[in-house]
Formats: C-alpha cells, structure tokens, sequence
C-alpha cells in the first residue's frame, strides 16, 4: 500500500467530515427539536459561502468574511425561523418539507439575481502546508478538522452543562411537558436555530475556498446532508458526527480508488444502513 | 343518473379539452404532447402523495429508468414502439416490486430521501456505469430504429400526440377507477389513520406495495412516453433537481384527486413556458407558487373548482 496516496486522502477525508457535520448539524437538531426536516438550512450554506467571496473581493480578508458570513447566515435564520417556520410547527412530515424546500430555491433564485449564475473562486487565506510522516498537508484542511472539532464539544457543553441545553434536549424529548414547565418553547426553537443555522454558514464559509462559489452548491450539498442526517439518525448530534465521519471516509478514501466512488458511495452506504436499520445508527425511535 | 354519466364521461372530457386546445393553437403541438405525457407523470406522484401521504423527492429515476428501458430495447433489441413502451410499464412494475418491501417500511421523511439518495444512484448508473450501453450524457438516440405501426405512424409528431390522447385517456380511466375503488379508499384512509386501517383487518403492508408498484409503473410509463417522444434519452431525464417540479404541479393541480394531475400539468407546463422566457432559471418562480399554492390555495386547481361546481349544482 502506498502510504503517500493514503495519508492524505485520510486527512482530506477527516476535512470533509468536519464541513458535512457543521452543515448537517441544523438538519438534525431542527428535527429533532422541532418536528422540521428544515432543507432551506443549505442556503444559509450557500449565502455564507457567497458573503465570504464578497468580502475577500472587497478587503480581501478571510476571516472577516467568515466571520460577515456566520453572522449573515444567522440573521437569515433568525428571519426564517420567525416569519415562516413558525407557520409550519405541527403541520404534517410532507407539508413542511415541501414548504422549507421551495423556500430554499426562492433563496437559490435570489442568489442567482444579486451574484449571478457563473461560479467564484474564493482564494485559500492559509496557504502553509505542513508536514505529516513527509506527506505534504495543507494546514487548511486541518484547520477545518479542528474548528468541527471545537463546534461539537461547544455544542456538547452547550446541551450538558447550560439550562438553555437542559431545555433544549427536554424539548427533543417532549415539547408538549418543556412546555407544562412554563419554558418559552418558541424561544429555544428560535435560539436553537440561530445556532444551527450560523453552524451551517461556518460551513459554508469553510468550505468556499475548497468548492467553486456557486448558486447551486447548496444543491450537491443537500444530498450529503441528507446521507450525513439519516445514516446517524435524524435528531441525534452525536450520530450525525459518527455518520460524517464515515461519510467523509468513504468519500475520499473512495475517490482515491476509483474516482466515480467518491459520487456514488456515500449513496450506497446509507442505502444499506437505512435498508437494515430504517432509523439510522443512532436514530429517535418512535418520532419520525 | 345525469350525474353519474357526467362522472363517467370525465377523462373524455379532459382529452377533448387537449385536443380542442391542441387545434386551436397549432404551432404548440409539442407542447400539448408534453401536457399530456407529464399528467401521466404528476398522476404516479399524486398516487404517492394525495393519496398515500407519501413525499418523495426522487420520482425522476422512475422516469429514467422507464425511458431507458425503452430506449434500450430500441436501440439494440427490436423495433417495436408498443413492445417498448410495455417494457415500459414492465420495468416500474419490478421496480415496485423489488423496492416496494424494502421502502415502504420507511416513515415519511426517510422515504423522501432514500428517494433523493436513489435518484442520484440512477443518474450515476445512467451516466457512468452503463456507458458503454447508454452512451453517458451524449444520449442513446434511436429514433431511426423504429418500425412504422400499422394504422398510426408514431414517429410523426401529428400522430404521436392522437396516440398519446388515447394512451391518456387510458391512463385517466384506470386511474379514476382506481379512486372510486376499495383500494383507493383504502390509499385515502391510510393517509389519516394507518393504524386504524390495519385495526379494521386491512393488511396496510400489502395496500401500501400495490400503491407504491402503481405509481412506480405510472412514472416509468411517463418516462417511456418521454423517450419516444425525443426520440432520444439522456441522463437528465432522471435528474434529481428536478425532483420538486412534480410535487409542485401535484399540489398546483390539486392533490389526491383524479383531475388534478391533468390541471397541475396545465398550469405548471403553461407556467414553465411563459416565465422562462424571461427568466431562464426560474426556480424563484417554482418556489413562490408553491409557498402560495401550499398556504393560501391548498385544495389546488381541481380541488377548488370541484368546490365550486358542487356548489352551484346544489343551488340548481
């Protein structure tokens, strides 16, 4: 085996993980919590991504444009989740999905006016490559790893340790007794969004130098959202981390076999997984 | 006893409403075949979701994997167009078959995305592992491969849209047999209360793969139909972003009803074709319909016309 082609493809792997998870992270909560396979989560995604290029053109800093993007990506979801989520809380599996999915390509479609439909290329801001076992590793791709690394113990200490989370993981549980309690649900559900969905634009934000800036990048990107959310179950934070992880491997350890894999085996994986064990691996039962 | 016969002469009328409009307005006859080739198509996906409750987002692979097996059997087996399209039918019906007990154990939203995952395999299977035999995205092109059929030559566009009414009007007769039967009140009531059908003494499994195998063979159909017409199938057929766009003209149409499917058609190909040539990517246009079809006008196009028929005939 060739240690040179193998090492990185597993660092790529772990890199690509650290974006699916970010990304997935509000698919699975607002399901978990709120009953809602929210799909416009991509475009939040999507708007990030495009904030990050916008700034990077205009003061040409990355972490400013990260930081625009987090930021603009949560406003949206502030939005979102007040003017028109709060409508759908309750209404049938169906009635929700096809509402926040035809949400997202109203946001697609206003992407397209203001940034146009050609891609952009957002430059990396950490061009350093680092050495692993005399491999040549780009610090950037460990720089992700390591962000994921943090946003998910962040979360962890957020649900285990805070009131807030306290409430936030008796809502998951049953939001009809959070509510018996005298908790405000609607503003953890707001809360909690805002969260997921500042998640999603760290991600996107990420991952714009990786990926070309597109309107239609949050597109390919629902896709392995949908596989990273369903192989861990929908509703579980620490499945979603294990089925990024898998995901990510497979994905590039994969491509580095034979290049169509990197496409069609995350597919085939949660196929069988859903196929054996139709929750997921670390699945809520009884909810969905 | 009138009205009855009026309920009984209804696909006729829809067909007569296609090929009036179709001569009045004769430079637009591919327009009217496509009309009535995706009432097919909307009418699987009305079976999976007006009636079962069921949403999926990956009803294009059936449409591709009934336009490549047509386009398979033309271009290397036979000749005929009819055994083609039968192939057709016959490959939803495996489909549904073979998927069917694995899927339908599924809860709503996880046989939403096994569907958006399975689309993505097929577009992957269309373009890259069969490209020997379909030819990837330069397309599978067969139409000087079919044989002229006795009494109507399918392969003049005149001719394909008579056929394609006939073959709708065919579609719409099972169909609305299929809604007034036992086992589409069986799909109806499944859709409110599962539980409760399985209590009476139903077995819900079996109702469910029937349901799910007929919407699987009226997708593929819609497919062959597709392949036919062009003349050609490439891999954009099955393309999983254009999954929304049957889920669209389902709830435009009216879900759950028989007629639906023919208006959400009408209104969604008719929409299509006006918007874009102004706008040529026009999801902004799809998803403002559907937030306002889904909150303000949730019965659709039929749903609130039969309203309003049923109120006039009650003053009468």
């Amino acid at each position: 085996m060739d240690l040179a082609l193998w090492i990185p493809a597993v660092i790529f792997g772990f890199s690509i993980s650290g974006i699916f998870f970010l990304v997935s992270l509000g698919l699975s909560i607002g399901f978990g919590l709120m009953r809602v396979v929210n799909l416009e989560q991509m475009l939040y995604y999507t708007i990030s991504a495009y904030m990050t290029y916008t700034m990077v053109r205009l003061t040409g800093m990355f972490w400013l444009g990260l930081l625009c993007g987090v930021i603009i990506a949560a406003i949206v979801g502030f939005a979102v989740e007040t003017q028109l989520l709060r409508r759908v809380y309750g209404r049938p599996m169906l009635f929700t999905m096809v509402v926040t999915f035809s949400f997202f390509l109203i946001g697609i479609g206003a992407v397209q006016y203001i940034w146009g439909l050609s891609p952009k290329p957002v430059s990396s801001p950490i061009k350093t490559m680092i050495d692993i076992f005399g491999m040549q590793i780009p610090l950037y791709r460990l720089l992700i790893i390591a962000t994921a690394g943090v946003v998910y113990v962040l979360i962890q200490l957020l649900l285990q340790k805070t009131i807030l989370g306290k409430a936030i993981r008796a809502g998951i549980e049953s939001p009809e007794n959070l509510e018996a309690l005298g908790i405000n649900i609607n503003r953890i559900f707001t809360i909690t969004f805002i969260i997921a969905s500042g998640c999603a634009g760290l991600g996107g934000a990420l991952n714009a130098p990786l990926v070309m800036v597109g309107p239609y990048m949050g597109f390919d990107m629902l896709l392995y959202a949908f596989i990273t959310v369903i192989l861990g179950g929908l509703g579980s934070i620490k499945g979603t981390l294990v089925s990024a992880l898998i995901i990510g491997q497979v994905i590039s350890l994969g491509g580095t076999l034979w290049s169509p894999l990197a496409f069609v085996a995350p597919f085939v994986v949660m196929f069988i997984v859903i196929l054996i064990k139709p929750t997921g691996l670390y699945g809520v039962k009884g909810v969905v | 006893m009138r009205n009855k016969l009026l309920d009984r002469l209804g696909p006729l009328f829809v067909v007569l409403a296609v090929t009036i409009l179709r001569y009045l307005f004769p430079n637009k006859i591919s327009f009217f075949t496509e009309i009535a080739i995706y009432t097919i198509y909307v009418m699987g996906n009305n079976m999976l979701y007006g009636y079962m409750g069921l949403v999926s987002f990956g009803q294009p692979f059936y449409l591709g994997v009934g336009g490549y097996a047509t386009a398979l059997f033309l271009a290397y087996v036979g000749h005929n167009p009819l055994i083609a399209l039968l192939l057709g039918i016959v490959s939803g019906l495996l489909l549904g078959l073979v998927l069917g007990p694995s899927f339908i154990r599924l809860k709503s939203s996880y046989f939403a995305l096994i569907n958006a995952a399975l689309c993505a395999i097929g577009v992957f299977i269309f373009e890259r592992l069969l490209i020997d035999i379909t030819r990837g995205n330069d397309g599978l092109w067969f139409r000087s491969n079919m044989t002229k059929l006795p009494i109507l030559d399918i392969r003049l566009p005149q001719n394909f849209f008579i056929f394609v009414v006939i073959v709708l009007f065919l579609a719409l007769f099972v169909y609305r047999h299929i809604d007034r039967s036992a086992l589409g009140t069986m799909f109806r009531s499944m859709q409110n209360n599962e539980e409760k059908l399985r209590f009476i003494g139903f077995d819900t499994f079996k109702v469910k793969w029937v349901g799910f195998t007929l919407a699987a063979c009226f997708s593929t159909f819609a497919g062959s139909l597709y392949a036919i017409n062009f003349g050609f199938v490439n891999p954009s057929l099955g393309e999983n972003s254009r999954a929304v766009e049957v889920i669209v003209a389902t709830l435009l149409g009216g879900s759950g009803t028989v007629y639906g499917p023919f208006f959400g058609a009408f209104a969604f190909l008719g929409i299509k074709d006006i918007v874009s040539r102004w706008i040529t990517r026009w999801e902004l246009v799809v998803g403002i319909l559907t937030i306002i079809v889904l909150f303000r006008f949730s019965k659709g196009i039929w749903g609130t016309l039969k309203e309003y028929l049923l109120r006039a005939q009650r003053r009468m």
